[in-house]
């Protein structure tokens, strides 16, 4: 036999080494090798990395790294803020928040937490910052300029100005 | 000459021996139980029927296959059963946790987008060039996170190649089953170049994905997503992407192959198609045809469901790279022409060892990946009825 289809007939039984070995071996290093990879998800998606925790007594307002979308992306620049736990925020909440950290408020937000998880959620943000947008009675238009609730975190994003 | 081959009735190999084939049918019906005995995973009395039906559906269907020597017409069943109940399941799972087919923004925000294979292409150039995946997902290697799709594709292209589009794609066999429905193709006559849409539209989509940073694909064209998950449509914008998503579906998935009896979406416009093409080029398995006993009476071109074969090709002795190795063109052909293949080997010596070789692992796969999504279709369905 020559060597050609001897190489072929091994490929061949290794290909079929590959299938049985693939539920109990394979896809799980597959999978974990990717997941191991230095890969993140959008921020546009993902809100970006948080940087600073506000302690507001029962809950807590999380401030996120501003996220500048891509050159062609279709979203602006925006700042996510998420307040939780939801079940020790107020029926209003009404803070002023310090987004960059120098001691300043740079933003009111105002927004009614329904105790109906799927309600529609809405809010207003006062710009005391000329770097913030301000907001009036905003849903979840577009990713950059939203208010969710996800878990039990209600999430605001303020879109921010052009620098 | 090829007259004589018209006039020749299809090929009928003469069936094997139901001892023989029982025997080779043995480690399929292990492997079936291996994968649906597992009480742990089915918790539940439905999943636990379902995945019983699921393993005699798929151990049946190889007996056939083995006991009539014909690959085609039992691997459709299966597909064409994988292609209606993926919607089933997976409908019915997001109604259940979602309470809607749409996407929700918090959804995507909270990286819970189910991912299926599609985007894979996509996301490739993102990432390299900026470690981002450009997927409302999850990076998790949980059962919707976008490293499990990954993994289990990486493992599955290494078996199968092309033949991923037979025997794992999950959307393939709703038109494969439109295709099946009328006797005869309304259209005939099918330009060639439509071949090179699926390419077109790769490239488009890749660069796009690239230049938007966003799953262009999955947010403007995907047909399928008429019968998966849409975008939610909060403005004008998301009304136009899920009425292109229902035009597309309604002409790709039900029109086009009722009239032409082709996978016109997989042969005339999938990218991702086009992408596991590639990879026909490392899987050892492919279809040949042996010269010497081809008469060209283009039957194995007309049976092709994926345009998979033109003149040249036949002329050349070999299938084009988009070959999804599904076995219409074996089954059809009266001279037993076209064979399953082993690269270096000898074209036509011992072609069943060929087929056999591929078909176990091929429908190993199939049980493994195709075989949960039906049986969670059913189980949906049990669900619903009991």
């Amino acid at each position: 036999m020559k060597l050609r289809p001897i190489l072929g007939y091994s490929a061949a039984t290794a290909t079929l080494i590959v299938a049985l070995i693939t539920p109990f071996l394979l896809f799980p290093l597959f999978s974990k090798g990717v997941g191991a990879l230095p890969l993140h998800v959008d921020e546009v998606y993902s809100g970006g990395p948080k940087v600073r925790t506000i302690p507001m007594g029962a809950y807590s307002i999380d401030v996120h790294r501003p996220v500048y979308p891509h050159m062609l992306q279709s979203e602006k620049p925006f700042v996510q803020i998420d307040w939780s736990p939801v079940s020790a925020l107020p029926q209003h909440v009404s803070d002023a928040v310090d987004i960059d950290g120098d001691g300043q408020p740079d933003i009111r937000i105002n927004f009614d937490v329904p105790k109906d998880p799927k309600a529609p959620l809405r809010v207003d943000v006062v710009s005391l910052n000329p770097r913030y947008q301000a907001m009036q009675n905003a849903g979840k238009d577009k990713f950059s300029r939203l208010i969710v609730r996800v878990d039990n975190a209600i999430l605001v994003r303020v879109p921010l100005r052009n620098p | 000459m090829a007259t004589d081959a018209r006039n020749l009735p299809p090929a009928r190999p003469a069936p094997r021996g139901i001892g023989w084939s029982l025997l080779l049918t043995l480690p399929i019906l292990i492997w079936s139980f291996l994968m649906f005995g597992n009480p742990q995973v089915h918790a539940d009395r439905q999943m636990h029927i379902a995945g019983a039906i699921t393993a005699l559906f798929m151990t049946v269907l190889f007996f056939m296959m083995m006991r009539t020597r014909a690959t085609y017409r039992w691997r459709r069943i299966f597909f064409v059963s994988l292609g209606l109940l993926f919607p089933v399941g997976f409908i019915y799972n997001l109604v259940l946790v979602r309470g809607t087919m749409g996407i929700p923004i918090e959804e995507m925000i909270a990286g819970r987008t189910p991912f299926c294979f599609m985007p894979i292409p996509l996301l490739i150039l993102p990432a390299a060039f900026t470690r981002t995946l450009v997927f409302p997902g999850s990076i998790a290697s949980n059962s919707h996170g976008m490293a499990a799709m990954v993994g289990i594709w990486l493992a599955m292209t290494l078996v199968l190649g092309k033949g991923w589009c037979s025997y794992a794609c999950f959307f393939g066999g709703i038109e494969e089953g439109v295709a099946a429905i009328p006797p005869r193709a309304k259209i005939r006559k099918l330009d060639p170049r439509l071949r090179l849409v699926p390419w077109a539209v790769l490239l488009a989509m890749v660069l796009l994905s690239l230049a938007l940073f966003e799953p262009a694909y999955c947010m403007w064209l995907c047909p399928f997503k008429a019968v998966s998950e849409y975008v939610a449509a909060r403005n004008l914008l998301g009304l136009i992407q899920n009425i292109i998503f229902i035009l597309l579906f309604a002409g790709l998935v039900i029109v086009l192959p009722f009239l032409t009896k082709k996978r016109t979406q997989c042969s005339w416009f999938c990218p991702f198609g086009a992408f596991q093409s590639i990879f026909n080029k490392i899987s050892i398995f492919e279809m040949k045809i042996d010269k010497d006993r081809c008469k060209p009476c283009l039957l194995c071109q007309n049976a092709c469901p994926n345009l998979s074969l033109s003149k040249e090709s036949v002329a050349r002795g070999e299938t084009l790279m988009s070959c999804m190795k599904c076995g219409a063109c074996v089954d059809v052909c009266p001279r037993e022409a076209i064979v399953w293949h082993i690269k270096g080997t000898q074209i036509a010596w011992k072609p069943e060892r060929a087929r056999l070789m591929f078909l176990y692992g091929a429908w190993a796969m199939a049980i493994m990946f195709g075989g949960s999504i039906i049986a969670q279709g059913l189980a949906a369905i049990l669900h619903i009825v009991v």
